[in-house]
């Protein structure tokens, strides 16, 4: 048998359990459901995620809802997961349980993707994106050349109504990109017009990674003759 | 051809024979028939779409052999064991389709075009155009008899494929969009570099006709039905080619170029029970039968009622576009008796499955929160009392609700906002996708979320 917890279900001390992140769950929610908990016998089917960082020693990384109402009941054990200490299990989880949205990257995104991660966008309570058109920013989005994006900026001047500030900043919940330029398995498809859209820093790191030397002092334009000539 | 093994394997495959073993003695004796071979074949194919894989996926080999790269299947196979019930309207049934569906739209999979379910006792052949799915065959029951005459019709399907998709748009109810609908879609879909021919079905309104400024024929549509022996008439295709606002045009220089048959007012002079005395409603199917190569898709502008003209289109066609209106209740209960009533007549002639109708989408206004609330409780309305029909039950949701399942309540219905400009465009003889950035976008997202994969 083995010694490890990972993936066990078990009743944990309160006081041995970090709460880690918090919730910022509003105190009606919380209390209301301390009520029920408590008509329940104060078992929680709904496990906390916690990971160990020690002996008897746990930290929540997800379902801090849940920890929160426990407490307030002041309740002395709680049914807890044991989830190992991987940073990706750790964002998982927090996917998993619904604190955090997860993000699509950008540069690959399908159009089906950036749809739906939109509709999310203008659809959401309060949302900044209301007056933004679906389909427009979809096909705009979808239809531009995103794989050298290095930041989401060039969505602003694609005329979908996004414009920078609250509006971009909005879209940065759901997205991310990572230029393929910059991914060393995709240099064999990069033209020039790719190349124009990357910053000097960025043509600097590429002639790094393909080891060619005398790059530092080149300007932008000399820096893309010197990539496409070693293709 | 030798069906000798494949009915040897009939007989020996025991009563609830597990998957694994249909697929070894049925499937693989089945696909040496229908022309492939073992290194034309790759079993637990990756379709992309997650961990998905499907059963079977089988491509001739060209220049690579298949197994090795594994790249661009033709055609995918889902098997199933005698233990699972595959007879029609089955929960079974049902749930294998969906799966081969899925499979067939993964991401890997885009280059098949047909797809086929069996357990050794029942078989099914579905279809592939782009996104749109839909029956080759009925759900036909296997014996030691038939099987002969199975395996030529799925054999003559799957080596003759057609290019083109025939689409109906039809709704019983008037003025709910049809020709606004194909004119844009069918332009929108040939600036993407589709071939496009779109005919006038209406010899009514001829709204199709007139909205692109051509003017109606004399006797060409009428005499290509007809006369069915003679040659095509010379003036029974005319091209249009419309520019695209260069501001906003997908490419530079992109043109909007397609192929009209223009409606005749020979067969507006002919009552309806003359017409049906030359010809019958599958007339238009068989005339069409030589452009289903030619082009890559077919659409058929479909008057209201359900009479002879929208009976021949159904019947022509492999899918029916059907438009709705949100404000419109008629419309709503019109398009579910053109998917409960109409669509089901047609099938009971062509013997083949199709057409099916895909999901119903609102054409025009724009719906607010409230008004989405109550269209939506009206369809609601709807489909538990066709769940509920003692004579004829049926389950509508797909119709309506196509991204709903049991864990995901998704009701969302494709909609096209109304813009003055779409309606007007009608007076610049242009379609408004050619002239308006707004509309342009709009069916281009109706093309891709129904047609384009």
């Amino acid at each position: 048998m083995s010694l490890s917890n990972i993936g066990n279900l078990m009743y944990l001390y309160m006081d041995e359990i970090d709460p880690g992140e918090g919730t910022d769950a509003p105190e009606f929610l919380i209390k209301a459901s301390v009520k029920i908990l408590l008509e329940a016998d104060g078992r929680n089917w709904v496990p906390v995620i916690v990971r160990e960082v020690g002996t008897d020693q746990y930290e929540v990384i997800g379902n801090e809802f849940i920890y929160a109402i426990a407490e307030e009941a002041g309740i002395e054990r709680i049914w807890c997961i044991i989830a190992d200490s991987n940073e990706k299990t750790i964002e998982l989880t927090r996917i998993l349980t619904g604190q955090v949205t997860p993000k699509v990257d950008l540069s690959i995104a399908s159009r089906d993707e950036i749809q739906a991660a939109f509709q999310y966008l203008i659809e959401k309570p309060g949302s900044f994106l209301k007056g933004v058109n679906l389909a427009t920013a979809t096909n705009h989005i979808d239809s531009a050349h995103r794989k050298n994006w290095a930041t989401l900026d060039p969505i602003t001047k694609l005329k979908c109504g996004i414009t920078r500030g609250k509006k971009l900043d909005a879209l940065k919940e759901v997205f991310y990109v990572t230029p393929s330029a910059l991914k060393p398995e995709a240099d064999e498809s990069i033209s020039a017009p790719d190349l124009k859209s990357l910053t000097v820093k960025q043509l600097r790191d590429m002639a790094k990674q393909q080891g060619l030397s005398r790059y530092s002092k080149k300007k932008k334009q000399e820096l893309i003759e010197m990539l496409m000539d070693t293709k | 051809m030798d069906l000798s093994k494949l009915k040897q394997a009939l007989q020996i495959l025991p009563d609830g024979a597990k998957e694994t073993m249909v697929a070894r003695v049925f499937v693989t004796e089945l696909m040496v028939l229908l022309g492939f071979d073992a290194t034309e074949t790759v079993p637990e194919f990756s379709t992309g779409n997650g961990s998905d894989a499907v059963d079977f996926a089988f491509r001739k080999n060209t220049d690579d052999e298949f197994i090795k790269t594994q790249s661009n299947p033709y055609l995918l196979l889902e098997a199933k064991g005698k233990d699972v019930n595959l007879s029609e309207n089955s929960a079974q049934y049902k749930k294998t389709v969906s799966q081969l569906k899925r499979y067939l739209l993964g991401s890997n999979c885009q280059s098949a075009q047909w797809g086929i379910i069996t357990n050794s006792e029942n078989i099914q052949v579905f279809r592939k155009h782009g996104r749109v799915i839909h029956p080759a065959t009925k759900l036909l029951e296997i014996t030691i008899d038939n099987i002969d005459e199975i395996i030529l019709e799925i054999k003559k399907k799957i080596d003759n494929p057609h290019e083109a998709l025939t689409v109906a748009v039809y709704n019983n109810k008037g003025g709910v969009g049809k020709t606004t609908t194909t004119v844009n879609l069918a332009a929108t879909l040939a600036s993407l570099g589709k071939r496009i021919l779109i005919i006038d079905f209406d010899p009514n309104q001829q709204d199709l006709t007139n909205s692109l400024g051509i003017s109606p024929n004399e006797n060409t549509l009428y005499s290509w039905l007809v006369n069915k022996n003679e040659p095509r008439p010379d003036k029974l295709i005319s091209t249009r080619k419309f520019r695209i606002n260069s501001r906003f045009a997908i490419k530079p220089g992109n043109v909007s170029q397609f192929d009209i048959i223009a409606s005749d007012n020979k067969l507006l002079s002919f009552g309806e029970d003359k017409l049906l005395q030359l010809i019958d409603n599958r007339r238009l199917s068989q005339a069409l039968e030589s452009f289903r190569n030619q082009y890559d898709y077919i659409f058929i502008d479909s008057p209201p009622n359900w009479r002879f003209f929208s009976k021949s289109a159904v019947y022509a066609s492999d899918v029916v576009l059907i438009p709705a209106e949100h404000d419109n209740i008629s419309s709503l209960r019109n398009a579910v008796t053109v998917v409960k009533n109409f669509i089901p007549e047609i099938n009971k002639l062509r013997k083949d499955g199709s057409p099916v109708a895909l999901p119903i989408f609102f054409n025009g206004g724009s719906i607010t929160p409230s008004q989405k609330l109550s269209a939506q409780r009206a369809i609601d309305e709807i489909i538990s009392k066709s769940k509920k029909d003692k004579i004829n039950p049926m389950d509508l949701e797909p119709y309506f609700y196509p991204k709903f399942t049991r864990s995901r309540k998704d009701k969302s219905i494709f909609e096209i906002p109304s813009y003055a400009h779409i309606a007007s465009a009608a007076f610049s003889h242009k379609p408004a996708v050619c002239s308006n950035r707004k509309a342009l976008n709009h069916y281009e997202a109706l093309a891709k979320e129904y047609f384009l994969q």
